[in-house]
């Protein structure tokens, strides 16, 4: 008889710990590894969720449509060189410790010593000025039109807690607190870190002190998991364990994912996919070589590849370099299309005689995808009496190999995005002569037209200014075929239903910003 | 002969085991005749036919940018039969020298011989295989010699000890001292006692260098894209389970039947050659 109470006690027991975890609103996702948590080093998606999550920037992108509004700031002035911010006085970081200008001057110093990350866009910021508790001023050694739509990557961090933390290095400021940062947060953010492995997980709660206050209805806790098998995810989130996959999945898995009554959310407008033909080396030094390639290729065939269902797809018809939607982009009616009568006459008239080389076409070994992309244009280039060869590379290894033009395969793919939502950081990195040689430019681009038009690009004060400048610039990048400008690639991620995350699914809600999406506040959870 | 068509016949097992090989080694030879699209070992796409479940059209289905994925097996099992016979053509010769070498002059000459494979055999062979095609870049002939390097130990520790045992037969010293030459006792006196049990280790190792050359691609470290291979098609497929099950579960069964009849003839041949130990 004991025994037997005891067994329904036990029962009872499990039964309100299951009511208690049912009451707790769980979120769970994945990306690639790794989690890099130090918000002066975040770079790629996985990074940028952390960072949108943990950390608060001074402005956001507006909801729905162009441009931006205050976040911890309050307004903000300025033009020109000298940019003036007046921030929210009600700001608590998650420590406890009051947000205030000198945090903004430390975020900004740190960012710039450690020079990792996104670092590079605050390049023409000369200083900052703490002008008193609430007040902080940004003096650029040059006028630079993107710098409000840059702040939304400079990550505010507690200043006291980091110095609480600092490491050994050399100097006055150690290590800048990295090695702390990159285990902890010391944010303002709406979720705190509970805890960090860079390959595995990170666990995060809500903060209840988040100065915005956050929906009762957004994700208690959040797990975010790295390096997930497609295979794995995709019987996970059947038998509903995951909440939202990564955008990484092949489009056949999101397909049946979809199929299975799941939701799919996107992100789109900040990006292209392109493959970038090496100018350096022969035989894609010669213009006419490049043109060939570029309309030999089956733009059609790649919108068939990337389509998850009739409505959705990962990506639209490109239109040119520029990606539809920006300053200087063509109208989605002129798409890019395949003639392979042109791209014969191109080849006739290359100083380079197609029977003599061979192209080499590189994909990256972390994206299925690109493997069938490679497969055809091989196909498209043998049509034209091009030969190819198909090689795999591992994404460590070609940010290295494409630092020497000898070692930069002929032609490689690659996505980019506007990391900002400006076309600046979408185009600057790739075709600007002084940024040749990275993962963004291993078409080692030299053209002072190009140059031009981009500085023309980055400097003009107005919208038309910047508007004809970028125009000209993608006329020009058309003729000269850097790249084939492949499709606007637009992220699709699939969720289980009974999941809302309104910014990637209503275009009212969207931010035009890369994985400001994935603000864990602005989801719900039935 | 008669014996070993009458082992053979009395063991299902070893009927099933010539079955299979058969039926590997001819798909093989006449992959060109039975592939119903013999261009698609090749640069060819067909987005509007991708990923397509078996059929009456499409035997096995078709992979992900629309080739036929039976003429695509046809033909990667030529490839893992070349593969795997020039692998045992290099690995073997080495192997058997450095051990009829080593057992039957012993002393300094084997210790030196034998740690030196000793050395190969510590480090596991996908390991050893791997870093070697780290090294170099992924294409077949990379890809033989890395097998190549990790296969040819083996055979020198079994020949190495068939030698020992050998060596102190009768007729080997009988022919010593009559006067042969040390090359003569070794390759024509030990080396044809030891052949049975070479070979039917080779035959065992058929299937187990195109299991290894199919993991090294399954890693990304094998043959490169167009060309067919069982282990990177079970890689590309993994990606796609369940719902594209035909990606995976046919090269898998291609490379079970390969793997597995080679393992049962082995077990014959062991059985025919007497050199069951």
């Amino acid at each position: 008889m004991p025994r037997l109470l005891s067994g329904l006690l036990a029962c009872a027991l499990l039964a309100l710990s299951a009511l208690a975890a049912n009451a707790e609103r769980v979120l769970r996702l994945d990306e690639v590894a790794v989690g890099e948590l130090d918000p002066a080093k975040a770079s790629d998606y996985a990074d940028s969720i952390l960072m949108f999550n943990v950390y608060d920037t001074l402005v956001l992108p507006r909801q729905g449509g162009p441009g931006h509004t205050p976040h911890l700031a309050e307004s903000w002035v300025g033009s020109g060189t000298e940019y003036t911010f007046t921030l929210r006085s009600d700001v608590s970081f998650q420590s406890g410790n009051p947000m205030t200008a000198e945090d903004v001057k430390f975020s900004f110093d740190r960012m710039v010593s450690i020079g990792q990350g996104l670092s590079f866009l605050f390049g023409n910021v000369e200083s900052v000025d703490a002008l008193d508790t609430y007040t902080v001023r940004f003096n650029l050694s040059e006028p630079y039109a993107p710098f409000v739509s840059a702040l939304v990557r400079l990550p505010i961090v507690d200043k006291q807690l980091v110095m609480n933390n600092l490491g050994d290095g050399e100097g006055e400021m150690g290590d800048w607190g990295s090695e702390y940062l990159s285990q902890n947060g010391a944010g303002t953010g709406a979720y705190i870190v509970k805890s960090h492995n860079p390959q595995d997980e990170t666990v995060m709660v809500k903060f209840d002190g988040y100065f915005l206050g956050v929906n009762e209805r957004a994700p208690d806790t959040v797990r975010l998991r790295y390096g997930l098998e497609a295979a794995t995810v995709r019987t996970l989130i059947a038998q509903g364990e995951h909440d939202i996959s990564s955008q990484w999945l092949p489009p056949e898995v999101k397909k049946a994912l979809a199929a299975d009554g799941n939701q799919l959310l996107t992100e789109g407008g900040t990006g292209s996919f392109y493959f970038k033909m090496n100018t350096m080396k022969e035989p894609l030094d010669d213009v006419n070589c490049r043109l060939a390639i570029s309309s030999a290729f089956d733009y059609e065939s790649v919108l068939k590849l990337i389509a998850i269902t009739d409505e959705i797809s990962e990506g639209t018809a490109a239109t040119g370099a520029i990606t539809a939607g920006m300053f200087g982009a063509k109208p989605t009616s002129q798409a890019l299309s395949r003639d392979v009568e042109a791209a014969k006459a191109h080849l006739a008239q290359c100083r380079h005689d197609p029977s003599t080389f061979s192209v080499e076409i590189s994909w990256i070994a972390e994206v299925p995808l690109e493997e069938r992309l490679a497969l055809l244009l091989q196909a498209n280039l043998a049509e034209v009496g091009i030969s190819s060869t198909i090689r795999k590379v591992p994404w460590a290894a070609f940010a290295g190999m494409v630092e020497n033009p000898d070692n930069t395969p002929n032609i490689s793919q690659i996505f980019v995005t506007a990391v900002t939502g400006d076309p600046d950081t979408l185009l600057y990195g790739m075709y600007h002569s002084s940024k040749a040689g990275t993962w963004q430019s291993p078409e080692h681009l030299s053209d002072a037209q190009v140059d031009m038009l981009l500085d023309a690009g980055r400097a003009g004060e107005t919208d038309g200014e910047r508007e004809s400048a970028y125009s000209a610039l993608n006329d020009r990048l058309l003729t000269i075929a850097p790249s084939i400008y492949g499709f606007d690639s637009q992220a699709v991620f699939v969720a289980r239903p009974g999941i809302s995350v309104p910014a990637l699914s209503d275009p009212n809600m969207a931010f035009g910003l890369d994985t400001m999406g994935f603000a864990f506040r602005l989801m719900e959870i039935e | 002969m008669n014996r070993a068509v009458q082992i053979i016949l009395s063991r299902p097992l070893s009927i099933a085991g010539s079955v299979l090989i058969a039926v590997v080694v001819l798909s093989a030879a006449m992959a060109d005749l039975l592939a119903p699209f013999p261009d698609h070992r090749g640069t060819v796409v067909d987005f509007s036919n991708f990923n397509q479940p078996p059929s009456r059209q499409n035997l096995m289905g078709t992979d992900l940018v629309g080739r036929d994925l039976f003429s695509r097996i046809l033909y990667a099992y030529r490839l893992s039969l070349i593969l795997g016979a020039v692998v045992l053509a290099l690995a073997v010769p080495v192997g058997v020298t450095v051990g009829l070498v080593a057992g039957y002059f012993g002393g300094w000459v084997r210790f030196v011989l034998m740690r030196t494979t000793d050395v190969f055999l510590s480090i596991p062979p996908l390991v050893l295989a791997m870093s070697i095609m780290g090294v170099l870049e992924p294409t077949l002939t990379n890809g033989m010699i890395a097998v190549t390097v990790m296969w040819w130990p083996w055979y020198s520790r079994l020949v190495h000890n068939l030698t020992l045992a050998e060596r102190e037969e009768g007729y080997v010293l009988a022919a010593e001292i009559i006067g042969a030459s040390r090359f003569h006792v070794m390759f024509r006196e030990i080396l044809p006692n030891c052949v049975p049990a070479i070979l039917t280790k080779m035959t065992l190792d058929l299937g187990f260098v195109i299991l290894i050359a199919s993991s090294l691609s399954f890693l990304g470290l094998g043959v490169q894209p167009p060309t067919p291979d069982l282990g990177s098609m079970v890689a590309e497929g993994a990606q796609y389970l369940p719902d594209s099950w035909w990606l995976t579960v046919f090269p898998g069964l291609a490379i079970l039947v390969a793997v597995f009849g080679f393992n049962l003839l082995g077990d014959a041949l062991r059985e025919i050659l007497g050199t069951e130990q």
